[in-house]
């Protein structure tokens, strides 16, 4: 991690400042349905080894803040990859947007323009991000994680 | 929510949406609708952003690592039998064609070795296989002296993704076969890189250096393909009645025999070339003019209609007579 946030020094200095205060990491996992030890079906997850068109994949964003103030106006933004569908599972507070991040809100509030002009409510399908805005400050030391999930198209 | 408005000045997040909205917009052009999903190869890529505000108030952001996965390639195929009933056929007949549908049903192109099955049981006989070939122009249809005969690792049908190839399947219809029996023959498909269980993995071995991995079909597939018979078969019964000069049916010197030949033809199609003829027998003479079929009369010289009598024998050709169908010859003679 300090190698990488060196690499980040050299390559943006002038994000240095910031990068000393707060890391996120991405990880990405794929959700099985497998034999438990108990012989019933159990939900693991796993490393993304092997993905194809259907598996189910979660989406872990980890946030620290690693400076010594607390970090106010706290937001973490994740664009749904390209061939991923949004399967309408976030961590509790996401806000999402359907429109490549021009608006937001709950899910139910938005609605897609169709081809025709008239409108229809927003499906997970149609999410193009999701947006966790964190309403209290994260104290100095503190971390966190937030997570959604997806399904490859 | 005071700082959404102020992250939204921020250059940092601008930028950041103005790319995911480019994203989007190329995603949404680029989404084919393929029926195994995302391409074998194409990678995933997931950035997130942490956007704060610095201890002076000035807002900031900060992108998380990248992580990339590359989409594998889910190896899937499916055959489906085209023609839309059984293929009538007849004993003894070759180069009868059954016609199927190849479909990679995976992401990713793929080539498949071909075969049939052909005693899989279940049916009445057992076609046998000649050859296969690919449609190679393309138009559905059989074509001899067109079409590719198909040779197992020379040319198997190398498809896209959702891409599909019919296959001919041409089998010689055994002698024994009998009318109303059905025979059929598997065309079987099965991946080149690999089959076996779903899930069962080849490392290295996809579409854009991906894994190939067997999908839920096991990466093989087959269908039934059916030939129908359709056999005529010809039934022929020959009676006499006698009428002698008084009125009487004693057979002697000067009576009439009126002989009946009927020909039935039962089973399914028809029969060619069908012809009825009977010697006149010794001891009698042919009453000139007395020849009929179903009751029309037909002359006696070997001219346009059906019947003649040479002499000896009297001739009615009947050509092709579709099954459920009889046909009747009369004639005369007089004993002598």
């Amino acid at each position: 991690m300090k190698i990488w946030l060196a690499l980040l020094a050299l390559a943006a200095p002038a994000a240095a400042f910031a990068a000393e205060n707060v890391t996120l990491s991405s990880e990405v996992f794929v959700e099985r349905v497998k034999p438990g030890a108990d012989g019933k079906p159990a939900v693991v997850r796993e490393a993304p080894k092997i993905v194809t068109p259907g598996d189910k994949l979660v989406f872990e964003l980890s946030y620290r803040n690693q400076g010594a103030q607390p970090a106010t106006g706290f937001a973490l933004t994740d664009p749904i990859p390209d061939s991923v569908a949004f399967a309408g599972s976030a961590s509790p507070g996401a806000t999402f947007s359907v429109d490549g991040g021009r608006t937001w809100g709950p899910l139910a509030s938005l609605k897609v323009v169709k081809a025709d002009g008239t409108s229809r409510p927003a499906l997970p399908s149609d999410v193009t991000h999701v947006r966790w805005a964190f309403g209290q400050a994260i104290p100095a030391g503190a971390s966190g994680k937030v997570s959604f999930r997806g399904v490859v198209k | 929510m005071g700082y959404q408005a102020r992250s939204a000045k921020s250059s940092a997040f601008a930028k950041n949406a103005l790319l995911a909205a480019v994203s989007a917009a190329s995603a949404g052009m680029a989404a084919p609708a393929h029926a195994a999903g995302t391409l074998a190869g194409t990678n995933i890529t997931n950035v997130a952003t942490a956007t704060y505000d610095l201890p002076n108030g000035t807002p900031t952001s900060v992108d998380s690592n990248t992580v990339t996965l590359k989409v594998d390639e889910l190896l899937d195929v499916t055959v489906a039998w085209r023609d839309p009933a059984d293929v009538v056929s007849a004993p003894g007949l070759a180069g009868q064609v059954l016609s199927f549908t190849v479909t990679n049903a995976g992401n990713g192109p793929e080539s498949y070795t071909l075969g049939t099955i052909a005693n899989g049981g279940g049916d009445d006989f057992d076609p046998t296989v000649t050859a296969l070939f690919l449609d190679s122009n393309a138009n559905g249809a059989f074509d001899a002296g067109v079409d590719t005969a198909y040779v197992p690792g020379v040319n198997d049908p190398q498809l896209a993704p959702d891409g599909s190839a019919t296959v001919f399947v041409l089998s010689t219809i055994p002698l024994l076969a009998a009318d109303g029996n059905r025979g059929k023959v598997d065309l079987t498909a099965v991946a080149r890189t690999g089959s076996g269980t779903p899930g069962t993995s080849f490392a290295g071995q996809g579409e854009g250096g991906g894994n190939a991995v067997v999908g839920a079909t096991g990466a093989k597939a087959q269908d039934d393909g059916w030939y129908a018979v359709r056999k005529a078969s010809l039934s022929f019964v020959k009676s006499a009645t006698v009428a002698d000069p008084f009125g009487g049916t004693t057979q002697g010197p000067g009576a009439v025999i009126t002989y009946t030949l009927t020909a039935t033809v039962s089973g399914n199609g028809s029969l060619a070339n069908v012809k009825v003829s009977d010697a006149v027998p010794a001891g009698t003479t042919y009453q000139a003019g007395s020849l009929t079929l179903d009751a029309a009369s037909l002359t006696d010289a070997a001219d346009s209609d059906a019947g003649s009598f040479d002499g000896t024998a009297v001739s009615v050709g009947l050509g092709s007579v579709a099954a459920g169908t009889t046909k009747i010859v009369k004639f005369k003679v007089k004993i002598d």
